[in-house]
């Protein structure tokens, strides 16, 4: 088999692995199931394994490295929602796939399955280094400098099964760009990189630490703004052995890198991971040229050929068709190449759930993938797949195929595009349901008309404080709250995970669920009443200030 | 730690609990037996629940289930929990209908 066009090719060692891995896994579960392990005992082995129990069933998240798929895989993930599953599959803002009716007895199978096309569950949970996630329109953009997939590869590679990163004091997310419009959040992540070209043409890496959001939200810091190719890897080594020897392990709540970045300042971190740096063996951690080359062979090159009038004829197209037009002007972004352009699919349908997909539009999603885009698909962390090179002459007939199936919604960075995470309907740890919210504010502003003329707006929810649904990022958040044991929202705007990121501030007290959707849509209203021409929803939140939004969402109340 | 119970009247306890094979909620019925409805579950009055907690927990590998709790529900018939949180467990995830615990076996 040639190699993938986006992400790495396993070997043989990485195969054998896998399957030895899932024999161990096997063995465990058996156990399980014969008495001989605890549930105390084998809780933390299957979490090992991705293996969750939620509130109906257990829960598989598998990992989709850097989230970059191929057709095969994705074909095999819609295959395991029809047979193991209840036909559908939910897509995390992590990059990964959950499948929510997973029962124990079939995760060996499942993983068997899985293993088929190189993937995995492993490191989707417990307190070691999660997927690295990566610029979802890598290697394609024509605003990027650095194509960060190579880099992600190699940083799978060195955090996969580091022995001694596999009992962190936490979890540890990671996630890189080559773009400098930062897709994917770096100062939310407790490592985030961005890489650009170095004066030698290497690239260098801009790294920031003690991002996240959760119960204490709090922007990455820089750490060190130029690090070179060759220390990347040591110097990610000891920023995670600084943190490995004095995170917290006393209480879950302040274990994670930011808690100890904020107790001792980045100064004092950037201190302590230079002196482990200087006591390092460097040359066991040096990322050479060769190496670098190594893996960016794994990859294999699109061929971006496209006839010279490909522009042309979209742009004829898009003149004779407004309905294609307004999803053109929502749904792609420039790509480096010309004759080509980078497609987002909305999983997020009016009304529906975002971040579902059945497991005929997974299906459907391949064969597209194949058609249209080198046989390649990413997921993005706000829940939505992207083709990375369609021929800009055949964009229309994508469309046209996505339709089909129900995901051409032009929603993408507009009110409808909403983050949520799974809340109560299926987290045992939630305190409110968020997908309901989703779908009811997605029906409100169904017209994709009006959601073009409100502009960009994010709106995020989580069902809880551990904010999966990144609800600290959104221009409107909303967080689930437990009141007697009712759902209550609290709102907040003004935050932000692209370029400038910010915490959004909180509008005032928890609303009931059934006004919640009424009073985002007042701050909605008072945003269109009161914007001046050209103003996004974040321009007129800075220009009046909270007040105004205050008033109008608890208007009525 | 068991935390005391405080039942409104009107109110009782249930047992509850995931099944080990495939996750699924399951409830705690007066013959010993788990189900998916909670419509069977055994109604239990504050003061004799710790003991059949303790005693019903101590089983949980043989019966095949996990994390046996309780909580609390109104009394009527079918019983329903006080909390979203135990309804959701109940009934199904609100956001597919057609998953509903009471359309199943
Ligand atoms: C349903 C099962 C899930 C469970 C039990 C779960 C659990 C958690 C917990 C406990 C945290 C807080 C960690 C901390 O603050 O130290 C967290 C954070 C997070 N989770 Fe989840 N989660 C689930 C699903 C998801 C889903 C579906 C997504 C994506 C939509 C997701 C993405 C995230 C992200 C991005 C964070 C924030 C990381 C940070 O604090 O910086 N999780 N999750
Ligand atoms: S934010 Fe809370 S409710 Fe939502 S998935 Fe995460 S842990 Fe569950």
């Amino acid at each position: 088999m040639s190699a993938p066009v986006g992400h790495y090719q396993y070997d043989r060692i990485d195969r054998d692995f896998l399957q030895a891995r899932i024999a161990e896994f096997e063995r465990q579960v058996n156990r399980r199931l014969d008495g001989t392990l605890s549930e105390d005992e084998f809780k933390p082995l299957r979490l090992m394994n991705g293996l969750y129990l939620q509130l109906h069933a257990y829960m598989l998240r598998v990992a989709i490295p850097y989230g970059i798929l191929d057709s095969r895989q994705l074909r095999k993930l819609g295959e395991i929602a029809r047979r193991y599953d209840r036909d559908y599959g939910h897509f995390t803002t992590r990059q990964n796939i959950q499948f929510n009716w997973i029962r124990l007895e079939d995760t060996p199978a499942i993983l068997r399955e899985l293993a088929e096309v190189d993937m995995h569950a492993i490191q989707t949970s417990g307190n070691c280094i999660r997927n690295v996630t990566a610029d979802e329109y890598a290697g394609a953009a024509a605003d990027e400098l650095v194509d960060p997939r190579v880099h992600a590869e190699i940083l799978r590679q060195w955090s996969t099964l580091h022995p001694e990163f596999t009992f962190l004091p936490r979890k540890f997310k990671i996630a890189i760009s080559g773009s400098p419009n930062d897709r994917v959040a770096a100062r939310f992540h407790d490592i985030g990189i961005l890489a650009r070209p170095g004066e030698d043409g290497a690239p260098v890496f801009r790294i920031f630490v003690g991002g996240g959001l959760g119960r204490t939200p709090v922007i990455g810091q820089e750490l060190f703004d130029s690090v070179r190719e060759e220390h990347l890897l040591a110097t990610l080594e000891a920023i995670l052995r600084v943190y490995n020897a004095h995170g917290r392990r006393d209480n879950i709540y302040k274990a994670r890198i930011k808690i100890l970045v904020q107790a001792i300042g980045v100064e004092a971190y950037r201190e302590a991971v230079e002196a482990e740096l200087s006591q390092m063996d460097l040359e066991r951690y040096r990322l050479t040229p060769e190496a670098v080359a190594a893996i960016r062979s794994r990859f294999a090159v699109p061929q971006l050929e496209a006839p010279a009038d490909a522009d042309a004829v979209l742009a004829q197209q898009r003149r004779d068709d407004p309905l294609f037009d307004r999803w053109v002007r929502s749904n792609t972004h420039v790509h480096r190449d010309p004759g080509h352009i980078i497609a987002t699919i909305s999983l997020k349908p009016a009304g529906g759930i975002p971040g579902d997909a059945t497991s005929a539009q997974i299906a459907r999603l391949a064969d597209l993938a194949d058609a249209y885009s080198f046989g390649e698909i990413r997921i993005t962390h706000l829940q939505n797949v992207v083709l990375g090179h369609v021929r800009k002459d055949r964009l229309r007939d994508l469309w046209l195929g996505l339709a089909e199936v129900g995901l051409a919604e032009a929603n993408i960075g507009l009110i409808g595009d909403i983050v949520a995470c799974p809340g109560l309907d299926y987290c045992a740890l939630a305190n409110a349901r968020s997908i309901p919210i989703a779908q009811k504010l997605g029906a409100r502003f169904a017209d994709t008309a009006l959601q073009a003329e409100i502009g960009a707006l994010r709106i995020n929810i989580s069902g809880c404080i551990n904010a999966c649904g990144h609800h600290h990022a959104g221009h409107i958040g909303l967080l689930g709250v437990d009141k007697r044991g009712e759902e209550f929202f609290q709102l907040t705007v003004g935050g932000r995970a692209e370029n400038g990121a910010a915490i959004g501030t909180i509008l005032g007290a928890a609303l009931p669920e059934d006004e919640t959707v009424d009073a985002i849509a007042r701050l909605v209203d008072c945003y269109l009443g009161r914007r001046e021409s050209g103003e996004t929803f974040l321009d007129t939140l800075t220009r009046l200030g909270h007040e105004p939004f205050r008033e109008a969402a608890y208007e009525a109340v | 730690m068991k935390r005391p119970v405080r039942l409104e009247p009107g109110q009782k306890l249930v047992l509850t609990a995931n099944r080990l094979l495939d996750g699924r909620t399951v409830w705690w019925c007066a013959d010993g037996s788990w189900d998916l409805h909670i419509g069977r579950a055994a109604l239990l009055d504050a003061d004799e629940t710790e003991a059949v907690l303790a005693r019903v927990a101590g089983e949980a590998q043989r019966d095949g289930v996990v994390g046996v709790y309780d909580t609390a529900v109104q009394a009527v018939m079918p019983p329903e929990p006080v909390t979203v949180r135990e309804k959701i467990r109940a009934h199904g995830p609100t956001v597919h209908p057609e998953f509903a615990v009471e359309s199943q076996q």
